[in-house]
């Protein structure tokens, strides 16, 4: 949707205010909004009774329902709303665990879609039909679509508070909900038709292959961010709703789909989420087959890295301001800084990555003194935030710069770049700050255990980063000549 | 079949009279069930007193699922006389609690234990949780009286620890706790346990048995297990029933699992080996007649 209006600002309310002005984003944000709230409620109990596929079937044999509408000429939505819930009554009476058949529903998907083409073909206005229904439009909803969607969320959030508990319940330990005497048939019915439901509206906003994104990610998010029931439908909600909401922001401003956006934000979400799950498992491993000295040896090179790495930044750091002296005027906008400090880059750039290679020279150190203590753990795992911060660091410098430059020639990717590097720059500098706070930690404690007063130093002096190294590099070297540590730690159990 | 050399055996009164008073908890008369048209056992009559701790042993697919099942209301036998609890077994009683074989929760599974419970109390109940109570102030969201409930139920089964742990996180047997609490957490008459004690290793089998011994000690509550080894449990049953082959065999431990019982109520050669721990071992007697999933 570039082109037309003011460009996109600094002040997001201005461009939402400004937005807000065409009807068609008012539809697409009012029906987005309620399309979120269900799906992300609905969601949760998807993940919970692990109906991923089936909600995805749900979604194609909707396709062939939309298709036939569109051919005998109705809204798409009605022939949605048909075709999911029949086929939903067929999986709730085919049985309890019918919704894990995986042959079965991948069968009846193959034969949805194929008759949907079939539809389709029948119509004329063949590809623009078939592309909405596959991929979504949201910027095609009118405000009757926004009035059915908005009453039939309302509809599906009230019967979900009557069956919120028992169907909780029954998901996770079927069999006593069925000695409790629960209707097992009539919840699981119940269930499979709010699928039904809430899939058809979404349709109308992602598109039927790509419901998963809505339907089932925030959800997967959510339960890995919360043990609580309450609190996980509330955090899949607010994914689902920051999502859409991003996605029609952007959308806005760029020529690509809206669909892709959501699709995109969800996934980085869910690779965010997975990638510090698999960290904190890397970083509490136990068995790293390590002596202690191979550990403190790692740290002082470690320790020699990131001394190294300070000093590149700290020269990029004064050349950088030199740079802005000289010209004043561009002390403020970010294109000025780009055009005059390609010195001060220079340095920046090889600092990040001596930098990062000091962190990963930490965690390996942090990791083997864990073999034989498990107080080093939670540095490890700090350390390995830090990683994750430097790369965001500069990945979102980069994109900030690139993107400032690209806005003198106006290309349409620009906001998206700022809008995406500014909070990866600074997400990515608070985790760095965390990897120092590790590795200022995981030094105290190695200065604990050789009672090497060098390094507790060293520990209080990573706050001033380059001192502070250069002492640790001497404190490791003692402590390494001084070998066995003074008081020895129980085994990690 | 040596249908006469049985007779003492089936129906029989327990061996020694125990301290447990009142009606049976559990009355089989002649009782006969089916599994898909096929007879899984037939002409069973024995008793369980209120406050037994009861082992139901057999091998795969013998009836013990279905035995359970019956008790829950769930299956109806197809012929002779059942009675659960004074009553004629009916689905949704909650007086019984039920540990079933099955779960849907694994390792995907991130939920707070602690909620596992609480829902189960009563587990019958709609709407979103909680209900509204009068107090001074107008009606106020409560769900305290679950809470204390479920804290209790956990306390019970040495599992006070647990309830913030994500049940995805759970070993084997701390697993077998929380299903055990959530069984408890209605304070119920009679504890239905089927197959707790299967993946868990001899130690694990005994602690989980421990801490039921206790609770059928200190809430007199009428426990029955189904298992496939006796052993972990065998000085602390107060009954054994015994399916296989279509028949069923109670009494004492000690008069039921003896290679001359077991051979009389079979009609083959069972033997019953003892070793110097004594630890049981039933060889024989299991021919091909199990039905899976019965």
């Amino acid at each position: 949707m570039s082109g037309g209006g003011p460009p996109w600002s600094w002040n997001l309310f201005t461009d939402l205010r400004f937005m807000w002005q065409y009807e068609f984003m008012r539809n697409a944000f009012e029906a987005g909004t309620m399309i979120a709230l269900v799906a992300g409620i609905v969601g949760y109990f998807v993940v919970l009774r692990r109906a991923s596929f089936a909600s995805h079937a749900l979604g194609h044999t909707g396709f062939s329902g939309a298709a036939a509408a569109v051919l005998i000429g109705v809204e798409p939505v009605y022939g949605l709303l048909v075709f999911t819930m029949a086929t939903a009554g067929g999986m709730a009476l085919l049985g309890n665990r019918a919704s894990n058949r995986d042959v079965e529903i991948g069968t009846v998907l193959a034969f949805a879609l194929g008759l949907g083409l079939l539809f389709l073909s029948l119509y004329q206005g063949y590809a623009t039909e078939a592309y909405s229904i596959l991929f979504g439009e949201v910027l095609g909803i009118s405000t009757a679509g926004v009035d059915f969607t908005f009453w039939t969320g309302l509809v599906v959030l009230a019967i979900v508070a009557l069956i919120y508990r028992p169907l909780l319940f029954s998901s996770l330990d079927e069999d006593v909900a069925e000695a409790k005497g629960m209707p097992m048939l009539v919840l699981n019915l119940a269930f499979l038709l709010l699928l039904a439901v809430t899939i058809s509206i979404a349709v109308q906003i992602i598109g039927v292959l790509l419901i998963f994104a809505l339907m089932v990610t925030p959800a997967a998010i959510a339960v890995r961010l919360t043990r609580r029931a309450a609190t996980a439908v509330i955090v899949a909600i607010l994914v689902a709703m920051t999502a859409v909401w991003a996605g029609l922001f952007i959308g806005f401003y760029e020529p690509y789909p809206v669909s892709f956006f959501i699709v995109g934000i969800v996934f980085v979400e869910y690779v965010c989420i997975r990638g510090m799950g698999v960290m904190r498992e890397t970083a509490y491993l136990q068995a790293v087959d390590a002596t202690e000295d191979e550990g403190v040896r790692a740290l002082r090179n470690a320790s020699l890295t990131a001394a190294v790495a300070q000093a590149l930044f700290v020269v990029g750091a004064l050349f950088l301001t030199e740079s802005l002296l000289a010209h004043p005027d561009a002390a403020w906008s970010p294109s000025g800084l780009y055009g005059h400090a390609p010195v001060a880059i220079a340095f920046l750039v090889p600092a990040a990555v001596v930098g990062a290679a000091s962190f990963l020279l930490y965690f390996a150190g942090f990791r083997k003194m864990a073999t034989s203590s498990r107080d080093f753990t939670s540095p490890a795992f700090l350390t390995l935030v830090g990683i994750l911060g430097i790369t965001m660091t500069t990945g979102g410098l980069g994109l900030f710069l690139g993107g400032e430059a690209l806005t003198a020639t106006a290309y349409p990717l620009a906001p998206v770049a700022i809008l995406f590097g500014v909070p990866l720059l600074l997400l990515g500098i608070l985790l760095s700050v965390i990897g120092l706070f590790g590795q200022a930690v995981g030094n105290w404690r190695v200065g604990e255990r050789y009672e090497e007063n060098s390094l507790r130093t060293a520990a209080i002096l990573t706050c001033l980063p380059l001192v502070g190294f250069v002492v640790a590099y001497l404190g490791y070297r003692r402590a390494l000549a001084r070998g066995a540590p003074s008081t020895v730690l129980p085994a990690p159990a | 079949m040596a249908a006469n050399s049985v007779e003492p055996l089936i129906g029989h009164p327990p061996v020694v009279p125990t301290s447990r008073s009142g009606p049976p908890a559990i009355l089989a008369d002649h009782l006969e069930v089916r599994y898909r048209n096929k007879v899984v056992w037939k002409n069973a009559s024995f008793d369980v007193r209120p406050g037994e701790f009861v082992a139901v042993i057999g091998p795969n697919g013998a009836g013990k699922t279905t035995l359970f099942r019956m008790l829950l209301g769930l299956h109806w036998p197809s012929s002779g006389v059942l009675r659960v609890l004074g009553a004629a077994p009916r689905r949704g009683n909650p007086r019984i609690g039920y540990v079933p074989q099955r779960h849907t929760i694994d390792r995907e599974t991130h939920l707070e234990c602690d909620k596992l419970v609480r829902l189960a109390y009563p587990g019958t109940r709609w709407g979103p949780g909680g209900r509204f109570r009068p107090t001074q102030w107008g009606p106020r969201f409560d769900l305290r009286g679950e809470a204390a409930a479920a804290e209790k139920a956990l306390e019970d089964v040495g599992a006070s620890e647990l309830a913030p742990k994500s049940l995805g996180t759970l070993s084997g047997g701390e697993l077998q706790r929380v299903f055990l609490a959530e069984a408890l957490v209605g304070d119920p008459d009679m504890l239905l346990l089927d197959e707790p004690l299967s993946n868990l290793d001899i130690r694990r089998s005994r602690e989980l048995v421990e801490v039921i011994h206790r609770l059928v000690q200190s809430r007199g509550v009428t426990t029955l297990l189904v298992a496939h080894d006796i052993n972990p449990m065998i000085k602390c049953l107060d009954k054994v029933i015994y399916i296989a082959n279509g028949k069923v065999a109670t009494g004492r431990p000690s008069d039921v699992l003896t290679s001359e019982s077991l051979t009389a109520l079979y009609g083959v050669p069972v033997e019953v080996l003892r070793d110097s721990r004594d630890n049981i071992v039933i060889v024989g007697g299991e021919d091909e007649r199990g039905e899976e999933g019965a």
